[in-house]
């Protein structure tokens, strides 16, 4: 039964996906909601997962294929929790879309994408092949090729052609390192690979080539530039990319292979936090310089993902349960952030914060709203990215990096800065701007994020009690 | 019974032209006879009976002084044909509204592929010469055929690098006729084998190899491949890219490598070199072109690159990766040249830079674009994406690790030209004075999508593509 939800979760957005455009060319409701359907089967599906979890058992499909290119998804903890936000965020950035999307051109382009995208990140989380992972980790590089350039215009098209062959050059350099370990081991099954490199760590090189695709593709330093000129994309999308998914992929990746695969050398237990830390404090220092909306945000994310690695990299079990719930907050209140934007960018034409302010007074729900989120983002108790930074920061004293974490909570202390500064530009004081609020639905969408990421801050108590027993399973204690 | 897919073809052509040349209406007949033709070719390749495969007809095989032979390799190359050469026909009557020059047209098309079929079923090395040359000969009427100042000029070029290719050749079949004394592959091979090490042997090699490198257009005898591509009227670039230079150069390259001197070392150093050097030069050359089949052509040059780096690597999965990415190239290039013929017929020009946002107005071709593009650059789940990697584990297990990476780090390159391509010509805003263009006929809009279907198909299929076609091509080195 389990391995039923579990194809379903992948395929149908999958392929469902394709019907997408057909339908929109009979009606424009059926697409959106057929595509919102597809979409909630990947969070259902997961979540009828999670009660086998609990009961210690981890569902499988392995289908052996030729050349040891065997067809195998596993939905252990971390699988199922990555899902779970992915699904949750990515269903309602859908919603959301209904309204933000409905008065562009190539429609049916964008939900095709969309959920194909989401779809393959469902593949890419459950799949336990590095060739099945590859093969999805590329199709969201290509659907996010298209999204970013949906609004056609000649800058776009060629930000997204930079966002592509940056993540795609990094993608490479990991399929190397990927055939290398195809040559030690004879398969891309990471079950055999996991028997197999038990006891002796990867040469340093191999794991550089593959941290060259897990860098691009979450944005970190040296790779980031193009996140910040994706923002160009529409709302819903950046709110896809850089808080529910994308730059969730590298992370993820990160923790499949290197926390729970393979052991790696100890030199990456400290360059691995010093990378992290470089990434977090510069582009936390460009959020607070920008005076575009979206770029300050999505520079907040590229700091963000900074502090994610830490906790993967500490290799401690309360760094990796701090990542994990990281991961969770940051993607609720992150989405929350950008889809804030977005209403605030159709609203007002504009995206330059120097001429926004006053806000407040005709879009009361968005700005509590954003401001909720800012809170889950800076870690301000009781929001839900409180107990997160604390989990991470816990780690990573626990595992005696003291001059690194004072690094982190600079950090953190910046975070705090820029997002006060961005709200205080674009909500208090007083602007010139006429406005009015946005959508339904839209409105809808931000607030259910909102108060999402206020609950998940008071009852902790269960994406914790998930993210122990994923980080039992992944560090196998 | 191989035979017959000479003699079908052959006194087609003859009865077309005593029976219905006469008047233009019959003369449309050309068109079906051809399509059925090809048609028939690929159903032969792919619901093949067994007994099809080698039984001789002996009566009309006494016809011919020479024995035919079909296996995995053979079946893969008619599935080519008949693919590329259907695409050219229908392009060409989207594009070719004169109607006796059609019919001159599917003429020599039919010429063309009786010589590839010709090609791929020989197994003497001089009848492989004879329908090497038939091929040539077809394909240098059909680039002349618009007898533009740059058509013929492309043809010329053409006819004299494969003339030196000729030669080149020729002389290699003297030198191991001395040898082996015969022409058939499998007394050369025993020739050559008997005679290991001899500087006579090596140069009869080498002779064979050059001239393969300049019939398959691969750096640095690509001279005349870009200069013909673009020359050549669309439904013609069609063909040569899709099919003429796999055929004639890149197939016989396999052929011969693996029949007459496997696990040469020397040998498969060359071709790997040969072929990581025409990666990247046609790439890099790629990346500043405007003109959009001239850009295809330096494309093609580097992806024929891939095919022979796959041969080079010397072991049987190295083989069937070069053979599947062959299979590959025919659909995704062809594909490419049909797009392009789409735009140059309704834009009146092959310059990209003149060209913008063309998906807007053809959603058919600029879907099917992205598609082959995406499949070029090894994109999963694509076809390509997984011919690319079978190259790539093959060199790595065969202990080339440097051209493994290198092979896998030109992707990148070929996405950049392919992204730049994309962005003047189709993803973008719609170009000014460009309102009134619309997508192509029926017929080749059918094309675009049924090739395109290949390509997802192979690759969301790939095991069992693998599985029943690809794999078995591996036998062919172990003979």
């Amino acid at each position: 039964m389990e391995n039923n939800y579990l194809l379903a979760i992948i395929f149908v957005p999958v392929f469902g996906s394709i019907l997408l455009p057909l339908a929109g060319r009979i009606s424009e409701r059926l697409r959106n909601w057929l595509a919102l359907t597809f979409v909630c089967v990947s969070l259902a599906g997961s979540g009828l997962l999670v009660p086998a979890l609990f009961a210690g058992k981890v569902p499988t499909i392995s289908v052996a294929l030729p050349l040891g290119f065997n067809f195998v998804l596993v939905a252990d903890g971390l699988a199922v929790f990555m899902a779970l936000v992915s699904s949750l965020v990515g269903a309602i950035i859908v919603l959301y879309s209904f309204g933000y999307i409905s008065h562009y051109d190539n429609r049916n382009e964008y939900y095709f994408m969309v959920v194909l995208f989401l779809g393959s990140m469902m593949g890419l989380v459950y799949s336990a092949n590095l060739i099945l992972l590859f093969l999805f980790w590329e199709i969201t590089a290509i659907a996010s090729w298209r999204l970013i350039g949906f609004f056609r215009e000649k800058t776009h098209v060629i930000r997204a052609d930079k966002a592509f062959l940056i993540t795609v050059f990094g993608a490479l350099a990991m399929l190397i390192g990927f055939i290398y370990i195809y040559g030690k081991t004879g398969s891309f099954d990471l079950a055999v690979i996991k028997a197999a490199l038990k006891s002796n760590p990867i040469p340093d090189f191999v794991v550089a080539l593959i941290l060259l695709g897990i860098l691009s593709k979450s944005a970190t330093l040296p790779f980031h530039t193009w996140l910040p000129d994706a923002g160009v994309a529409p709302s819903p999308v950046t709110a896809l990319l850089h808080a529910a998914v994308l730059v969730k992929i590298g992370v993820y990746v990160f923790a499949r292979l290197f926390v729970v695969t393979f052991p790696v050398g100890t030199v990456w237990l400290t360059a691995m936090p010093i990378i992290a830390a470089v990434s977090a404090i510069v582009s936390a220092g460009a959020a607070l310089v920008e005076t575009d909306m979206k770029r300050i945000i999505a520079y907040s994310t590229v700091s963000q993902i900074g502090f994610i690695f830490l906790g993967f990299a500490v290799g401690n079990g309360v760094g990796v349960a701090g990542a994990l719930l990281f991961i969770l907050m940051h993607g609720l209140a992150k989405g929350g952030l950008f889809l804030c934007a977005g209403i605030v960018e159709q609203n007002t034409k504009t995206k330059d914060i120097t001429k926004m302010g006053g806000l407040f007074a005709t879009m009361p729900v968005t700005a509590i709203s954003f401001l909720a989120c800012s809170f889950s983002i800076m870690g301000v108790p009781p929001f839900g990215g409180f107990f997160s930074k604390y989990l991470v920061f816990a780690g990573a004293v626990n595992s005696g990096q003291t001059f690194i974490t004072m690094t982190f909570l600079v950090g953190a202390l910046l975070t705090i800065l820029y997002l006060f500064r961005l709200f205080n530009a674009i909500f208090l004081g007083e602007g010139a701007l006429t406005s009015k609020e946005g959508s339904k639905l839209m409105v809808a969408s931000v607030a259910v994020l909102a108060i999402l990421s206020l609950l998940s801050g008071i009852y902790i108590k269960y994406p914790s009690d998930f993210v122990q027993m994923a980080v039992k399973q992944m560090m196998g204690i | 019974m191989p035979s017959l897919m000479i003699l079908i073809p052959l006194f087609g052509i003859i009865a077309l032209n005593l029976i219905f040349a006469g008047s233009v209406k019959m003369r449309r007949w050309a068109f079906v006879f051809a399509l059925a033709l090809f048609v028939l070719q690929i159903a032969v390749a792919v619901f093949y009976h067994p007994a099809f495969r080698n039984n001789s007809l002996e009566r009309i095989d006494s016809f011919f002084r020479m024995a035919f032979f079909i296996d995995h390799l053979t079946f893969i190359m008619f599935i080519c044909i008949g693919l590329v050469s259907i695409a050219s026909l229908f392009v060409a009557r989207y594009t070719m509204p004169d109607e006796s020059g059609r019919f001159k047209f599917t003429n020599l098309l039919i010429l063309a592929s009786l010589g590839m079929s010709g090609i791929v079923m020989v197994k003497d090395i001089f009848s492989l010469y004879v329908f090497m040359e038939i091929t040539a000969v077809a394909s240098f009427l059909l680039i002349a055929y618009p007898k533009t100042i740059e058509s013929l000029e492309g043809s010329f070029k053409y006819l004299i690098l494969s003339s030196v290719a000729t030669v080149l050749m020729l002389s290699s079949i003297g030198l191991l006729l001395l040898v082996s004394g015969s022409t058939s592959f499998t007394e050369i091979a025993a020739g050559i084998d008997g005679s290991r090490g001899s500087a006579f042997v090596l140069l009869a090699i080498g002779l064979f190899i050059c001239g393969l490198f300049i019939k398959g257009g691969l750096v640095p005898f690509h001279g005349w491949l870009p200069d013909a591509y673009m020359a050549a009227p669309a439904p013609v670039s069609i063909l040569l890219a899709g099919i003429v230079t796999k055929a004639a150069g890149i197939y016989t390259m396999i052929r011969i490598v693996t029949t007459l001197f496997p696990y040469n070392q020397a040998v498969n150093s060359v071709i790997m070199l040969i072929g990581t050097i025409s990666i990247f030069v046609g790439a890099i050359a790629a990346i500043g072109q405007d003109n959009f089949k001239r850009m295809l052509a330096y494309s093609s040059i580097s992806q024929v690159g891939y095919i022979i780096l796959g041969l080079g690597a010397g072991t049987g999965l190295g083989i069937a990766g070069a053979v599947f990415h062959l299979f590959n190239h025919s659909v995704f290039k062809s594909l490419l040249f049909v797009n392009s013929a789409v735009v140059e017929k309704e834009t009146g020009t092959c310059s990209m830079n003149e060209m913008g946002g063309i998906s807007q107005k053809m959603p058919v071709t600029g879907t099917t674009s992205v598609i082959a593009f995406l499949s070029t650059c090894g994109m999963p789940p694509l076809s390509g994406f997984w011919s690319k990697l079978i190259i790539v584990v093959a060199l790595w297990q065969a202990g080339h690790h440097v051209y493994s990476a290198l092979a896998v780090i030109a992707s990148v390159i070929t996405l950049a030209y392919f992204l730049s391509m994309q962005r003047r010509v189709f993803f973008g805003k719609l170009k000014a004075g460009l309102e009134n263009i619309k997508d192509a006929d029926r017929g080749v809009l059918g094309v675009s999508i049924i090739l395109a279907a290949v390509i997802v198909g192979v690759g969301v299929f790939f095991p069992f593509v693998y599985t029943t076609l690809i794999s078995p091509v591996k036998e062919i080195l172990i003979r």
